[in-house]
């Protein structure tokens, strides 16, 4: 009895865009995955990675060279970040074309494969080893019959998909940690057959379907909460903050800060560039008003911890409430020179664990920490550093969470803004998507978790 | 007679910019899958008697008759050693596949993310990162692999060069660097990590021209300048 029809290229497309919901932030690989884009219609708010270099919500144009063209709500970025945004796990699932998978979640990518002796990978060992999941899309066998999932990879492996879904011409397996599932097959196949054109055990699921190729429903998704206090609500006491500000009111959350204020945490970390100093430096600040900065944190006495690169009043006269705090033991400080303190955050925003620095070697400041010669220079370990929430301020975002800056006010708010769980930031202005130019987009919103507007009569002064 | 600006990167053509590239040199050359290289740069390359490259790129595989790429500087036997996450394009092979399977060109094979991080933290003055794309890989054999909070990480030391080859929209007299659409790819790190970086540009203007906003490469890190040709 001759076998039944195998779905083709686009139909496995189909099923895969299924497997991604609104608001995710799906990578796609070179090969199949291509297809997904145009299998996905528009108003899904799918976020797509392309390895070009735009990230966007639902760019439908697959016809324009590599996917380069850019959608509403999209921005470009360089090949550096792209990188970092799926070691640093912001992307949810990888979707990549393998040669080979194994039961155990080893892969082999199609571009490995088709040379063996070089086995390029290209993207793929970044984009599986950061992805919540990973989709993998294949023919179930290979031209000469041969099952292409199998228990362990006989070609070199690529990465391991601890969680995966595995799409095929013929079916649906589930990776695990118990191995492998078949959850569905193509129409006209049986469970059987499908089994035994796989090179590996297989547990056949209890609620086998049938694969379903509708497209995946309407779905919309935006960041913006109603104000700062309902933005921050969940913040526990103890938890780590990165706050933004370089000295003066440009590029300070006052709005966050002081719906933080209210908010009450304590025992909080705080990361931030200075440990405010505003307040004492005033920076124009009007006759008879004090600035808001860090300060009110600290007199609110909602900080145990300051990592910060300049945590004191330029004045010794005039010391800050951080210094006084401290001088009364009350607050813990870590003084870490201002451009390691960028470097460390970046690296925590862009999944990398330690780096070697040449700031700081052989001074005070790096006293214990391990050093190695590189190249004839010294450098020093410094780790990364990541936070619970990120308190930052933009000039506008739109719905999705792409923001710009204005004037100098970026300073430490676009390094931080990957570099913690939960990202919250206050804007002036906040617009649809597509009233941002793409390329002018210095954060996009993959980083971006809560957007609130910052009222138009809110004063950086009390 | 109007006095003229005091300094400027702006060079008459693209072999005047590479005039002092040198036997052995390593070159870092933007541009991905074909958008955003350098062509003109890569043409003066060809036609310049040095040899025995290092090449730093996304891939070298031929993107079409009209245009120049990677393919065509390693056809042209200037390249000894390349080291991308690509290589050659499995669909068109061609010549770069010949010299690699001749001996002629050693082709070193990277992940794209490692190489991009690489670049990058040779350019921001790092010596070295852990990253944790690799590990159970291939690609940690002979490496450092280090555990930091339950997590292993493998040790890549970063990536100078001695040129860079860029490709942008618009340039000024400073070196300030604007991108359109997705050409700004591999740019920024490359720019970064070189100690001459030349930019291959359609549009020249003098400074206050661009937004400093908009600025995606700042000048500092942009030694010269030609116009694409």
């Amino acid at each position: 009895m001759p076998s039944p029809e195998r779905i083709d290229d686009h139909h496995m497309a189909l099923r895969a865009a299924r497997e991604l919901a609104p608001g995710e932030v799906a990578a796609l690989g070179p090969g199949l995955p291509g297809l997904v884009r145009g299998a996905v219609p528009e108003g899904t708010g799918i976020v797509f990675l392309s390895e070009s270099g735009v990230v966007g919500v639902q760019n439908p144009d697959t016809a324009s060279a590599q996917g380069a063209a850019t959608g509403p709500g999209s921005a470009v970025v360089s090949t550096v970040e792209l990188a970092a945004m799926a070691r640093a796990g912001y992307v949810d699932a990888a979707v990549l074309q393998p040669a080979q998978v194994g039961a155990d979640g080893g892969f082999c990518h199609w571009t490995s494969a088709a040379t063996p002796g070089l086995l390029p990978p290209a993207s793929a060992v970044e984009l599986a080893c950061g992805a919540g999941r990973v989709v993998f899309m294949l023919p179930h066998t290979a031209p000469d019959g041969q099952p292409n999932i199998v228990a362990q990879c006989t070609l070199p492996i690529d990465g391991v998909a601890s969680r995966g879904v595995v799409i095929t011409d013929i079916g649906i397996l589930n990776i695990d940690q118990s191995g492998l599932t078949l959850a569905e097959v193509a129409p006209g196949w049986r469970s059987d057959d499908v089994v035994a054109l796989t090179g590996a055990s297989v547990e056949v699921s209890d609620g086998l379907a049938v694969m379903d190729f509708t497209p995946p429903e309407p779905g919309s998704f935006d960041k913006v909460y109603s104000s700062g206090v309902a933005a921050i609500s969940d913040m526990p006491d103890g938890a780590v903050v990165m706050i933004d500000g370089f000295a003066g009111p440009g590029g300070m959350p006052h709005y966050l800060m002081v719906a933080l204020r209210g908010h009450g945490a304590k025992d909080l970390t705080m990361v931030s560039n200075t440990a405010g100093i505003a307040r004492i430096i005033g920076f124009g600040t009007p006759p008879g008003y004090q600035a808001i900065d860090h300060s009110i944190l600290i007199e609110n006495r909602q900080i145990r911890k300051a990592i910060a690169s300049y945590p004191v009043s330029p004045s010794p006269a005039r010391p800050s409430a951080f210094e006084l705090a401290w001088q009364r033991g009350e607050v813990e400080i870590e003084v870490v020179p201002q451009g390691t303190l960028a470097e460390r955050i970046r690296a925590g925003g862009a999944g990398v664990a330690a780096f070697y620095t040449p700031t700081g070697a052989g001074t005070l400041l790096t006293e214990g920490k391990e050093t190695r010669t590189i190249s004839g220079r010294e450098y020093v370990l410094e780790p990364a550093l990541r936070a619970d929430y990120c308190l930052i301020r933009g000039y506008k975002a739109d719905t999705l969470g792409n923001v710009v800056y204005k004037g100098t006010s970026r300073n430490f708010n676009a390094v931080m803004a990957p570099a913690a769980t939960i990202t919250v930031i206050e804007v002036d202005e906040i617009v649809e998507p597509g009233e941002l130019d793409p390329e002018a987009i210095v954060t996009p919103g993959v980083y971006i978790d809560r957007v609130v507007r910052r009222p138009a009569d809110f004063s950086p002064y009390e | 007679m109007t006095e003229q600006a005091s300094y400027t990167k702006v060079f008459d053509s693209p072999a005047a910019a590479l005039g002092d590239l040198f036997d052995g040199a390593t070159v870092l050359i933007s541009g991905h899958n074909g958008i955003g290289v350098p062509e003109s740069l890569i043409r003066a390359m060809i036609a310049s008697p040095v040899n025995n490259l290092t090449c730093v790129c996304q891939g070298a595989w031929p993107h079409g008759a009209e245009s120049v790429d990677l393919a065509d500087l390693v056809e042209s036997g200037k390249v000894s050693r390349l080291i991308t996450p690509q290589g050659f394009g499995p669909d068109r092979p061609g010549a770069v596949k010949q010299s690699w399977e001749a001996g002629k060109l050693q082709i070193e094979i990277v992940p794209q993310g490692v190489l991009a991080e690489q670049l990058r933290a040779g350019g921001a003055g790092l010596g070295g990162v852990f990253v944790p794309e690799g590990v159970g890989t291939r690609f940690q054999d002979g490496q450092e692999v280090r555990s930091f909070n339950g997590r292993e990480y493998i040790f890549r030391e970063a990536i100078r060069a001695d040129f860079a080859l860029l490709r942008a929209d618009a340039a000024d007299f400073a070196g300030n660097l604007t991108y359109r659409g997705t050409q700004r790819n591999w740019n920024l790190p490359m720019a970064m990590a070189a100690r001459i970086s030349i930019a291959e540009v359609d549009e020249i203007f003098e400074p206050g021209r661009i937004d400093p906003e908009l600025v995606i490469t700042p000048g500092i890190f942009v030694n010269r300048i030609v116009q694409t040709l």
